[in-house]
């Protein structure tokens, strides 16, 4: 099956969640039903199949397929994490967006239509986001959307124009193809964040619903990330003249990202805040990746960028949960809550074991291999201590749940799952042999919404495990992602014969 | 090069001009419609004509969305360069573009396209950085992203049919994207202005 029904399916579903963002019901069961049939229809997606589009073609690659597929699960995890907590109305809408304007940005041929769909998807997804309930934070957070994708997407035009490959004569001025590659890490330093490009993250992580955060700070820049190493390492390298001051200066920026990342990451009191800079400093992995303009690297963080999405939607989600847990998300007003709430240190540690990954998983593997690639002696050294960065972060957030519980920790709800009384007796009363049962069952089934609102709590810690379940799934290498991330980049725009 | 690729090229390279250094909101969006609805025939050679129509028609969507994002548009946010210089500046721009390709920047598009599309940056490139309102801010990204579409015709040649229609998409999305930007900061604060730098943080809810 070609991707057809996956787009057509997600963007039926994403017009349809930005139309309902403002009704609770209606706007939950759409956005959730509309991701999970969306999913469906991936997972129904045979990758190779192409769709025949203006003498071109919109294929799925198995690496578009499983990044996707990780992005959509995981986004829609964190929905309805964020559901059971409080009600995000654009976030559906946003996650929707992002996946159908990345199909085309992963399935479309080449580097230009690619970065065109990639710039059109993060102003639109960053719009809808952004747009409801307006506030002057959200408009400000917005206009900066908006004019990072535009000035990302002329600034990826421009680079790509200038590459030899494209207008040979230019193939053997280096500089030019120098600054090609520094136009392209700019632009990938600016989605990532990377230091002094971060404030985007920043205002993003302020103002934006948390649970469209996944898609807005990780699935739609990966997408960037995916065009731009697809183009840079044919187009330019691996060879080493072109890597002059050019390389030089995106590996200095990629490993300062690391470093200051890491430091940013440790200072901050929101949890919010906390995660968004690990997104900062692993920034830093795809600078360097992309600075070796090598194909080892490139598919180091090609496949690296899978268990990125897939933790960076964890890590969000559980904050979100953490928050309606115990109402704050300032780790300074909630110390000891490891006590109160057991899952989600489960949950926090597993995800920063998939973040960190150790010898011998994808996460670690592919991390060391983009480091490998564009440095070598005492600066690799340096970079992979930094990339350890995550993992001394979340180990922080895990050491003050330990201390003595603050009043709020202390009297929040606990894990536990309970049943409302209703319930109990109606269960009773099925057992005994006269009992009627239709009567019964009646009565029981008014006792759900009783049911699900004392037990918030223990399903948002539930689905938090699961999401770290998936991130470590992902860290681990499961769905085949070493093999999609070593296969062709993207389908070639080659015309395809019409379907009789 | 024709006379007609470079009649082409001038009324973008104007149009952009009008969009970016006009005082009216009305006249800004009609220099962004000529802009946008040239753009697609500064090419050599023209793209198939359901190609060229798509793109047409894409312009006039974005123009239209501008439209309606001015519809609360003063004039103390303009552009304080004012339009005659800012169409010294794109005019400046647009003959450096016909000069680099004449003394032998390599590129397989025409002279015309690289011109308009440097008239498009050159013009656009301060409203981007400096705006504060946002129908200027807008204008001045289409204008942008026009000028990268007009660049890589010019230095690559004229893209292929696929390549085209996701550019013509691109710039219809990007028009939404200001139409609501537009509308969220006319709902926050009243008006097209956008506010400075966030001061306050998120709170958690109670």
């Amino acid at each position: 099956m070609n991707p057809l029904p996956f787009l057509a399916v997600a963007t039926a579903a994403a017009v349809l969640a930005t139309l309902l963002r403002g009704r609770r019901r209606s706007g939950t069961l759409v956005g959730l039903a509309g991701g999970g049939a969306a999913l469906a229809a991936l997972i129904l997606t045979a990758p190779g199949e192409a769709l025949a589009l203006g003498g071109g073609a919109v294929g799925m690659t198995a690496y578009a397929r499983v990044l996707l597929g990780v992005g959509l699960a995981g986004g829609l995890l964190v929905l309805a994490v964020s559901r059971l907590a409080t009600w995000e109305g654009p976030a559906p809408a946003a996650l929707l967006i992002g996946v159908a304007g990345l199909t085309i940005v992963l399935g479309v041929g080449g580097a230009v239509p690619g970065l065109l769909a990639a710039g059109a998807t993060s102003a639109l997804a960053g719009a809808v986001a952004l747009a409801h309930p307006a506030t002057p934070l959200r408009v400000g957070a917005l206009a900066r959307e908006v004019r990072g994708a535009t000035l990302a997407l002329t600034i990826g035009l421009l680079a790509v124009s200038l590459a030899p490959e494209a207008i040979g004569g230019l193939a053997v001025q280096p500089q030019v193809a120098g600054l090609a590659a520094l136009a392209a890490g700019l632009i990938l330093g600016h989605r990532f964040g990377a230091i002094p490009l971060h404030a985007r993250i920043a205002r993003l992580t302020d103002a934006a619903p948390a649970s469209a955060l996944p898609v807005l700070l990780a699935l739609i820049p990966a997408g960037w990330a995916v065009v731009l190493l697809g183009w840079a390492p044919d187009t330019l390298g691996p060879v080493a003249p072109v890597i002059g001051w050019d390389g030089t200066l995106v590996v200095v920026v990629g490993l300062a990202t690391l470093v200051l990342g890491t430091f940013a990451a440790l200072i901050q009191d929101d949890l919010l805040r906390v995660v968004a800079y690990t997104v900062v400093l692993d920034a830093g992995v795809v600078l360097l990746g992309f600075s070796s303009l090598d194909p080892v690297g490139r598919e180091a963080v090609r496949a690296w960028l899978v268990p990125f999405v897939a933790t960076r939607a964890a890590l969000i989600g559980w904050v979100i949960a953490f928050r309606a847990a115990f109402g704050t998300a300032r780790l300074s007003e909630a110390r000891g809550w490891l006590r109160r709430a057991p899952a989600l240190g489960v949950g926090l540690a597993v995800t920063g074991a998939a973040t960190v990954g150790w010898p011998g998983t994808l996460a670690w593997d592919a991390r060391l291999a983009a480091l490998r690639a564009a440095t070598d002696g005492p600066a690799l050294l340096v970079a992979t201590v930094a990339t350890l960065g995550t993992a001394v972060a979340l180990a922080r957030v895990l050491g003050m749940g330990l201390g003595r519980a603050d009043p709020r920790v202390a009297t929040a709800p606990g894990e536990l799952a309970r049943v409302p009384a209703g319930l109990r007796a109606a269960a009773r009363a099925l057992r005994t042999p006269d009992g009627r049962r239709v009567a019964t069952l009646r009565a029981a089934s008014h006792e759900a919404r009783p049911l699900l609102e004392m037990n918030r709590t223990p399903l948002r810690a539930f689905l938090v495990v699961l999401l770290a379940g998936l991130a470590l799934l992902t860290a681990l290498g499961a769905f085949g992602i070493r093999d999609a991330a070593a296969g062709p980049d993207l389908p070639v725009a080659a015309p395809v014969a019409p379907v009789p | 090069m024709t006379v007609l690729l470079l009649v082409a090229a001038a009324l973008v390279a104007l149009g952009a001009g009008v969009a970016t250094g006009a005082r009216s909101a009305r006249a800004a969006t009609v220099g962004a419609l000529a802009c946008l609805v040239f753009a697609p025939l500064v090419a050599e050679p023209l793209p198939e004509m359901p190609v060229a129509l798509f793109r047409i028609v894409a312009g006039v969507l974005a123009a239209f969305l501008l439209l309606v994002a001015g519809r609360r548009a003063g004039d103390a946010a303009a552009s304080p360069l004012g339009l005659p210089a800012t169409l010294a500046v794109g005019g400046a721009a647009f003959a450096a573009g016909l000069g680099a390709t004449a003394v032998g920047l390599p590129a397989f598009g025409p002279g015309a396209a690289v011109a308009a599309g440097l008239t498009c940056l050159a013009v656009a490139l301060l409203p981007v950085i400096r705006a504060r309102d946002a129908f200027r801010l807008g204008t001045a990204l289409l204008v942008l992203a026009n000028a990268g579409l007009l660049l890589r015709g010019g230095l690559a040649g004229t893209p292929a049919a696929l390549e085209a229609m996701v550019g013509g998409a691109t710039l219809a999305a990007l028009g939404a994207a200001v139409a609501v930007l537009a509308g969220t900061a006319a709902t926050a604060t009243g008006s097209l202005a956008l506010p400075g730098e966030a001061t306050d943080r998120r709170r958690p809810p109670a």
